[in-house]
């Protein structure tokens, strides 16, 4: 579904990420982790081409995406992404935050998307919410708005980039409910996350990122239970 | 000295037409100007080099130089190609093009306060690059804008003096022609200084006036 192959970034001088090669499998959820600035938030950003990859490849289901012949908007369609600081549109009410997209975008009838839309409220616990205004949300209904916004535009690949960070310790389990939900109905995910919890229950496998480079990749059991690399060990012993 | 009022209601009829002509004056270079700024900002914000030197260089040459020289060249500059406009026009053009280096400015930083992560956002639902200013980043840089804009209108009421120099029939000419037929020069001159006072005062409240609405109406 998804393949990463030898992804190199600068920024300008700075070399952030050193050769990473991955690949997701349809409906498999992939959960990078690793310590801050190391390059996890670079990746997700490549694979959406928010950032274009220095060198190396990205493949979407075949497709070269990092190619100047793609159509690096029709990717991104397929490619939902939730922020860690959640980006909602200030200015709008929460279902012309879902909306906005399908109906410009994908021009669907406005009133289908808002259809689309009220299921999708539904099913993230905010249908009562759909004339709020994000300022009037509590940071996890921000966070969870701003899941059922990347999923009405019925994306095959949903990348979350520490979307738990942000958020009181009280609020991180209504999200991370949300995305295991995600999980079972069989979405491709790539989460970037410090939820060890999460990774451990959800994960199909985990990958350990430092200083630009997977260090160490497996199943959450073998990565969390047997770290083979001292550095993975030193992170765990540092956040757990 | 002896100030003497009692010539000057007569002249009522000029200092309205003076008022008018410089309320019009500025009104349309504001509105010329935006629109100029609005074109200059994004040329500004190109990702083209060269169209973004120019739209920089145009706001550094109109921001760096004395509105009154500006003026003169437009005044004096444009004969020597054999255009040559009435003072009104004259007027305009060169308040117009002044004015459209401010607010290109005024643009480009109300565009920039946008939090980027709208344009990430916007972008990764997969809107384009026009779509996502036109539907996401504009509506909110609009309420940065406005205000500022609407400032740029009180300035410009007063700079536009200038442009009596070139002979344009605004309030500060009307003065300089009443105190020539009157012969009195301190008169006229305190009358409209207590005009322009009046109507930057008048413009800026009903300004704020509006920047509350605009922010009231802010749900956010
Ligand atoms: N746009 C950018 N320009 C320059 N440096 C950047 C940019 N984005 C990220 N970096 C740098 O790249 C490194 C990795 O960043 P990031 O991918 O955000 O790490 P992580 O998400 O793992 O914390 C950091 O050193 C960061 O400062
Ligand atoms: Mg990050």
């Amino acid at each position: 579904m998804i393949r990463v192959d030898n992804l190199h970034k600068n920024f300008g001088n700075l070399e952030v990420l050193k050769g990473v090669s991955l690949e997701v499998k349809k409906g498999e959820v992939l959960v990078i982790i690793g310590p801050s600035g190391s390059g996890k938030s670079t990746i997700l950003r490549c694979i959406n081409l928010l950032e274009e990859p220095t060198k190396g490849d990205i493949y979407i289901e075949g497709e070269k995406i990092n190619d100047k012949k793609a159509d690096i908007n029709k990717i991104r369609q397929k490619v939902g992404m939730v922020f860690q600081h959640f980006n909602l549109f200030p200015n709008m009410t929460a279902i012309d935050n879902i909306t906005l997209a399908p109906v410009k975008v994908k021009k669907i009838d406005k009133k289908d998307a808002e259809d689309i839309a009220i299921n999708l409220l539904k099913k993230v616990g905010l249908e009562d919410k759909r004339d709020s205004y994000p300022v009037k949300l509590s940071g996890g209904q921000k966070q969870r708005l701003a899941i059922a916004r990347a999923l009405a535009m019925q994306p095959d690949v949903m990348l979350f980039d520490e979307p738990t960070s942000a958020l009181d310790p009280e609020m991180v389990k209504e999200v991370l409910n949300v995305m295991k939900e995600l999980a079972n109905e069989g979405m491709t995910m790539i989460v970037v996350t410090h939820e060890m919890g999460f990774a451990r229950e959800v994960a199909d496998r985990v990958i350990f990122v430092d200083d630009g480079m997977i260090v160490e990749e497996g199943t959450p059991k073998e990565v969390f239970e047997n770290p083979k690399n001292p550095r993975t060990k030193e992170f765990f012993s540092k956040i757990l | 000295m002896n100030l003497d009022f009692s010539s000057m209601p007569q002249y009522t009829q000029l200092f309205i037409n003076g008022i008018i002509m410089t309320i019009e004056l500025t009104l349309i270079s504001v509105a010329i100007g935006a629109v100029l700024g609005l074109i200059v900002a994004l040329m500004k914000m190109s990702s083209v080099k060269v169209i973004s030197f120019i739209g920089s260089a145009y706001v550094e040459i109109i921001r760096g130089t004395p509105l009154l020289v500006q003026i003169l060249i437009i005044y004096n500059g444009l004969p020597q190609f054999g255009i040559k406009f009435p003072g009104f026009v004259v007027g305009i053009i060169a308040l117009s093009m002044n004015s459209a280096g401010y607010v290109a400015e005024i643009i480009r930083s109300g565009i920039q306060a946008v939090d980027p992560g709208q344009m990430e956002a916007s972008r990764s639902l997969g809107m384009s690059h026009s779509m996502a200013m036109r539907y996401v980043i504009i509506p909110q840089a609009i309420k940065n804008i406005l205000p500022a804009l609407g400032n740029e209108f009180v300035v410009m009421l007063k700079e536009s003096s200038i442009v009596s120099v070139i002979g344009f029939a605004d309030l500060t000419r009307q003065a300089e022609i009443i105190s020539s037929v009157t012969y009195r020069a301190f008169e006229p001159l305190i009358i409209i200084a207590a005009i322009y006072f009046i109507m930057t005062l008048v413009f800026s409240r009903l300004l704020s006036k509006f920047e509350r609405r605009l922010r009231s109406g802010d749900t956010r």
